[in-house]
């Protein structure tokens, strides 16, 4: 056994269609409902996905929270499954369902056994555009959602997070954590989320997504059967709120009960789509994915100053953050981390990258797009999330909506070093940065307080 | 009235081979995607550690991908990200595990990676103090979140005088005394063929596989090797309650007793009474019905006793995470529910869907080769036969509401509750007023 080092050579050149599209049909009905089909045969199963282009995004002040409120409230009923039934049936024909919500959208998914999975594309159609909103229903959701907005508000991630976007973005609704501010919550109406829906909740809005062992033809027919007489619906009015650019760097400091301190770093970076973003996904795997990745290398490994560090840069339709987060061992400084991240950056911006470094990042990349797609319904994930982040006209038309994933590894793939140092160098400036520092409040510590209240009592 | 449906059928082809030196090596063939999974489990996890030496097992099993004796801790991160695959390696209370997610192209160099790090772990003293370093401060990010708390203090409370009442990822007292001798001298001791099961399933030819194996683990020595006995937790008389404080916005909720070995041959019985009482998808379940979708009490509530179930018996155990004000109404909730099916039993038609959704699901659990991979680990662990899934559909069908009502009366035990409450409440149990505290 010899000790290997050596890097594989990405297939650059002859890149293959890649695995999660290969066989995707994507037509729209003539009510506006964007359906893309995946039939699969290896395993007898289907993923049922529903998007609808409606989030965080499209929330307003002092009404947050209500995108994925309502997604709670699909789950209540219609007039064809009433309370209970959604789940029930779902249970009873063994499969799985859940949703989630995030700033461009909302999403609901199934997962059947093959001979009964258009059990989905019932309930999906009839919850469309049939949600009962029930005064009492509401009521006891309402506490649901306050309730997992707690957890939220437990968590130190969440709480430094929350206030860097919101810092970050002063005009632009990503400023709005999805799940809402609690007040806003508190001050929701059934009425409320029932304007939401007739207003986002309509086939012209929609992607419906079905990947898995089935019939297309079949397939097809029935969702031209139980969707294809719903009215299209309102036309969605684009949303134009534009975040200026940021005239120099933001700082915000959380305190909370906590014995371990927390940094993030966010970066105002290009939107899914963008001829930049390429390069910066790529400056994102450098920095952070697997154990020979630059910042684990240099902080957790070298410095040995913290004990997590994660990178992330997701694709959304309006530009978003690039950020850095990382965990503090005790005795660490927040601003010696912070230099160092910053000292990272700097060595991009100089180009300091050898070709072997990038081809190792652009193949990590490539496998993922496997690895992390085995299963039906994580290809419907990708399908349906893509169809409806990366719809816009700005974007070139063979890498517009789930095309983007055709496109993707040969845009990747096509990155260069050169690249990579001027979108750092582009984006990565002092100016555009909003920092944020998790420290321990001494005036939260339980043993302080308990033994106060205790007095008082 | 409820009809239920037909299981979906599952079969799964395994091979099943053992070395000479005892390896068992398991292999599913599944060419759906170009990639393949391989696991390894070690039979010897927390359970082994004496209260002195809690976390050694866990510590060991990070530390064996931090330096081989032909690759340093940077050039295997460098060979295995350069792959665009995934090596992970921990240790849990019953095993120490590895596994190794890569393209299928990439199969000689992932089961090459796997073998040394199996074989050939040295424990670079650096790598050892940096590891202890970093896992004491993992022990107080840990506490931040206040379900782990609460999950520690059920566990350490509910399974006193077992290895099971620490977390195997152990003490900031006990790990800061880890040794690089105890952390080798476990390696040593437990990652030995006969003592290990590798588990390989995806794009992969069989065939070749075997050979593979054969050639790059057939040379691992065997040892005459004793699996230590383990201390079985026991029941605890009566009733028993535990606060503790934490100023945060939820309460988190523990209450239930030991549980149940997997072999217990009440488990599929009880696997239907888990999803009646508190385990199903969606809120169809009694527990998230009544506390979350009626009452509004939860984001988080569940309950199971066959989920933790094990070589040792697992726990029984019922959560809810609520605003403090719900504090009584969620315990009491809880508790009703637990008393109530012990009481009054389940109904036919719960029984059906129960049975309806186990076997009808059964078929989503073997989707991607990790999951495929794991099965043949628990079958080969639990001796259920490779052809479990096939029988499974049978045995659940089986279990009538007679069943499960007689092992719920078996198993569960209402009067015999460990209730912990870790939120902001003082140690009596009441909640802290927020006004009042500065």
């Amino acid at each position: 056994m010899t000790a290997t080092t050596s890097i594989p050579s990405v297939e650059a050149a002859s890149n293959p269609i890649p695995f999660i599209t290969r066989d995707v049909r994507k037509l729209v009905l003539p009510n506006g409902l964007t359906v893309i089909v995946k039939e699969v045969h290896a395993k007898p199963v289907v993923a049922t996905m529903i998007w609808y282009r409606v989030g965080s995004r499209n929330e307003e002040l002092g009404q947050t929270g209500k995108s994925h409120f309502l997604e709670h409230m699909l789950f209540k009923g219609t007039d064809r499954y009433p309370k209970g039934a959604i789940d029930l049936t779902t249970q009873l024909n063994g499969g799985m369902n859940n949703a989630f919500t995030w700033l461009d959208f909302t999403a609901y998914y199934f997962s059947f056994a093959a001979d009964r999975w258009q059990t989905a594309l019932e309930i999906e159609s009839s919850r469309m555009r049939d949600t009962t909103f029930a005064e009492d229903e509401f009521a006891s959701e309402k506490q649901v959602v306050e309730e997992e907005l707690r957890i939220g508000l437990d968590g130190p991630w969440e709480a430094l997070e929350n206030e860097v976007w919101a810092t970050a973005f002063r005009q632009h609704p990503y400023h709005f954590p999805t799940v809402g501010w609690l007040e806003d919550l508190e001050s929701a109406t059934a009425a409320d989320m029932k304007a939401y829906y007739d207003r986002w909740y309509h086939p012209r809005n929609a992607t419906l997504v079905i990947v898995g062992d089935f019939d297309t033809r079949d397939a097809l027919a029935r969702v031209e059967d139980l969707f294809g007489s719903i009215p299209p619906g309102p036309v969605p009015k684009p949303l134009n709120i534009v975040e200026p650019p940021q005239r120099g760097e933001k700082r915000v400091i959380v305190k909370k009960e906590t014995p371990v301190e927390r940094l993030l770093i966010g970066y105002h970076a290009p939107a899914v789509g963008h001829p930049d973003s390429y390069a910066m996904r790529v400056a994102e795997v450098l920095f952070s994915t697997g154990k020979s990745s630059r910042l684990y290398q240099r902080l957790v490994d070298q410095d040995k100053s913290i004990t997590s560090v994660n990178v992330s840069y997701h694709d959304h339709i309006d530009p978003s953050l690039f950020y850095f987060q990382a965990e503090l061992k005790p005795g660490s400084e927040l601003s010696k981390v912070e230099l160092a991240i910053y000292d990272e950056i700097q060595r991009l911006k100089n180009a300091d990258l050898t070709g072997a470094e990038l081809a190792k990042a652009k193949r990590l990349i490539e496998a993922d797009l496997v690895l992390s797609n085995e299963e039906p319904l994580q290809q419907a994930m990708l399908l349906g999330q893509y169809e409806t982040i990366a719809n816009d006209e700005r974007i070139p038309e063979d890498s517009r909506g789930f095309r983007y994933l055709e496109t993707m590894l040969d845009r990747i793939n096509g990155v260069t070093v050169e690249e990579i140092a001027s979108s750092a160098i582009k984006y990565f400036t002092e100016d555009n940065r909003t920092v944020g520092y998790l420290i321990e409040d001494p005036n939260t510590d339980p043993r302080n307080t308990g033994k106060e209240d205790d007095g008082g009592s | 009235m409820v009809v239920s449906r037909k299981a979906a059928a599952v079969r799964l082809a395994v091979e099943r081979l053992v070395l000479p030196n005892g390896l068992v090596v398991l292999i599913s063939e599944n060419h759906s995607s170009p990639s393949m999974s391989i696991s390894a489990i070690v039979r010897a996890g927390s359970r082994f550690e004496s209260d002195d030496q809690a976390g050694l097992a866990s510590l060991t099993a990070e530390l064996i991908e931090e330096g081989t004796t032909t690759r340093t801790s940077r050039q295997l991160a460098e060979t295995i990200d350069s792959a665009g695959g995934h090596l992970m390696t921990f240790g849990d209370y019953q095993s120490s595990r590895l596994a190794v997610v890569a393209l299928s192209r990439d199969f000689d160099l992932g089961l090459e990676l796997a073998s040394d790090l199996l074989m050939n772990a040295v424990f670079p003293p650096d790598k050892v103090r940096q590891q202890i370093d970093r896992r004491i401060a993992q022990l107080k990010s840990r506490l931040d979140v206040p379900r782990t708390q609460a999950s520690d203090l059920f566990n350490e409370t509910v399974f006193k005088g077992s290895p099971q009442h620490r977390p195997p990822v152990g003490y900031e007292a006990t790990v800061t005394e880890l040794s690089r001798p105890a952390i080798h001298a476990f390696y040593q001791r437990y990652y030995v063929p006969n003592n290990t099961v590798l588990a390989i399933a995806g794009d992969v030819d069989a065939k070749e596989t075997i050979a593979r194996a054969e050639s790059v683990l057939g040379e691992w020595l065997r040892s005459d090797f004793v699996a230590p006995s383990v201390a079985y937790p026991g029941l605890s008389g009566g009733p028993v309650e535990k606060y503790s404080t934490a100023l945060k916005e939820q309460v988190n909720i523990f209450m239930g007793h030991v549980g149940i070995e997997r072999k217990d041959p009440d488990y599929h019985s009880l696997l239907v009474m888990d999803t009646i009482l508190g385990s199903s998808p969606g809120f169809t379940s009694r527990i998230p019905r009544v506390l979350r979708d009626e009452q509004g009490l939860a984001y988080s509530t569940y309950a199971n006793i066959t989920s933790s179930s094990g070589l040792d018996p697992g726990r029984f155990v019922a959560y809810i995470g609520t605003a403090p004000s719900n504090l009584e109404r969620a315990r009491d909730g809880l508790r009703g529910e637990i008393e109530r099916i012990v009481e009054e039993g389940v109904t036919e038609e719960e029984l059906e869907i129960a049975k309806s959704y186990l076997t009808g699901s059964f078929v989503l659990r073997f989707q991607r080769n990790g999951q495929v991979a794991e099965f043949m680990l628990e079958a080969e662990i639990y001796n259920l036969g490779f052809d479990y899934l096939e029988k499974y559909p049978e045995l659940i069908r089986a279990v009538t509401v007679d069943d499960v009502n007689r092992v719920t009366r078996k198993h569960i035990h209402p009067e015999r509750l460990t209730t912990v409450v870790v939120g902001p409440i003082d140690e009596a149990g009441h909640v802290i007023d927020k006004e009042g505290a500065s």
